[in-house]
Order: C-alpha cells, then structure tokens, then sequence
C-alpha cells in the first residue's frame, strides 16, 4: 500500500441561491453575485426557496430575504440548520425590519450574516464577499 | 425690478424648487451608489432596477388597494413592507416613509389606511418623472458610449 494517501475534498459549489418577493432586490442580488463569479438559482418566495432545497444542496451561500410570502426567512433558516446536508452553507439575511430583535433571531436561528435595509453597494458587496469566504474562513479556523 | 430679471429670478427660483423636489422625492446620492454594480451585459444596472421598481410599483399599489378594500392586513402589511425596502434602498425616502406608516396603521389604526393610500400614491406619482428623468438620462449616456464604441 502506498505510504502516502491522496484526500480530494469536494469542490465548493459556485452557486447561491436568492430569495426575496421583490423583483428589484432580486435582480440587485444576482448582479453583485454574478460580479463574484457565482451562479444565481432565484426564488421569487419562501416556498419556492425551500422547494429548491429540498432537491439541491449544492449551494456556496443562500440570501434570504426575511420577510416573504408562504414561507418566512427565517423558516428556511430553521429548514437549512436542521438538514445536515444544507447545515454548513452560509445563510444572509435581508430586511427592512428596523427591529434589532429581528437580527438577535436571525443569529440565533444560524444566520451567517445580516444586512438591512436601506444598504449602500459598498455595504451590500462587502457583505456578499464575506458571506462567500465565510465557509473558507471556517474550513481553514476548523 | 426690472420685467427680465423679475422672470429670470422666477426662472431660477422653478429650478431650485424642481431640484429640491428631486432631492426630497429622489436622493440621488443613494441611486448613484449602484453605479458600480453593472447588470449582465455590463451596462448601467440602474436602468433596470428603475424599470423593475416602475413596473413592479404600479402594480403593488394596485394589490395594496385590493388588500385595503378587503381588509386583508397581512397582505396589506407585507406588500407595504416590501415596497418599504426596495423605495428606500433606491433613495425614495418619502415612499418608503408611507409604506412604513402604511404598515403600521395596518394593524394598529386601520381607519388611517384610506388616508395613507391616497398619499403613498401621490408620492409614487411626484417621484415618478424624477425617477423616469433619471432613468431616461442614464439611457441616453449608454446610447451614446454604445454609438461612440461603434465608429
């Protein structure tokens, strides 16, 4: 047997999924990760998002809108953080709740990252450029 | 005061009046921050993000009725609280400033609702030619690097 072991890791998928009911934000979303070199999957609300995950994990990052129509974001947050194949994909939440009570429950759920609204292309690509090196980060720390 | 310098004052004044009109409906700056953000074919994305928020806007507003007249508040809610986000985002703080009256009233005053309906409309109506304005100048530049690229 050969002294040394070759280990290959699985590549990290280059796609993110969007889900948020606004078509503006929608189409805001998938420029900036597509400027990151990254495949867009849309959803258009919660039940969808989660109907795609259902079948498809191979997902580099998720941005969730919070607040949607059928499901919440947060309730695909639950989904994600209970599934052990979906459990390691950095998750952004997105809202325009001025609530601080809603970004405590975000993370608490298992949100990576949380942007509200109104946000600046700065704050929205620094923050999508983080949440796409967050699993790296944490690969290399673990 | 001479006849001309009373028009020209008169001049100048509509256009301070229309520039802070803009300024109250459109922020400008706000808009101008997703230049760098190019849309697919890399163009200037915010042609779109306007057309979207244009088309998308009408229509909302026309389900938020609907959700008003049937007193149908969580549909009244989450179409006021998506609104909220998108106007605010692309600098239209009077919009977004009715959508969140709009939200709360909903379950906390809804005798205000009517109210509130009349003037989110007015205020999408009085940042409407604002925002087309932007969009149509945006438009004409990216016509005019395409044409200048060709020759």
């Amino acid at each position: 047997m050969s002294q040394f072991q070759m280990t290959f890791k699985k590549p990290t998928p280059n796609r993110v999924l969007i889900a948020d009911d606004d078509p503006v934000m929608r189409h805001l979303l998938a420029a900036v990760v597509k400027q990151q070199q990254c495949e867009v999957v849309i959803a258009s609300d919660g039940r969808e998002a989660y109907r795609v995950l259902q079948t498809d994990s191979q997902f580099r990052a998720a941005i969730l809108d919070i607040s949607m129509p059928f499901l919440e974001g947060l309730d695909i947050v639950h989904y994600m953080r209970s599934e052990k194949r979906l459990m390691k994909i950095p998750i952004m939440i997105i809202t325009a709740e001025e609530n601080l009570k809603v970004m405590s429950d975000s993370f608490s759920a298992g949100a990576t990252a949380f942007l509200p609204k109104p946000f600046t292309s700065e704050q929205l690509e620094s923050s999508i450029r983080m949440l796409l090196h967050s699993q790296k980060l944490s690969r290399i720390a673990s | 005061m001479p006849r001309s310098e009373t028009a020209n004052s008169q001049n100048a004044s509509a256009v301070r009046t229309s520039r802070t009109l803009t300024t109250d409906m459109l922020d400008l700056e706000a808009l101008k921050s997703f230049d760098k953000i190019k849309s697919d074919d890399g163009s200037d994305i915010l042609i779109e993000l306007i057309d979207l928020y244009l088309q998308g806007t009408s229509q909302r507003i026309s389900a938020m009725h609907k959700a008003a007249d049937e007193r149908d508040e969580r549909q009244l809610k989450d179409a006021a609280h998506t609104l909220k986000g998108s106007s605010s985002t692309l600098g239209l703080r009077q919009i977004a400033m009715a959508c969140q009256d709009l939200e709360a009233a909903s379950s906390n005053s809804p005798g205000d609702v009517p109210m509130l309906m009349r003037l989110l409309e007015s205020r999408f109506l009085e940042a409407k030619p604002a925002l087309i304005g932007e969009r149509n100048r945006r438009l004409l530049l990216r016509n005019k690097f395409n044409g200048a690229e060709r020759h």
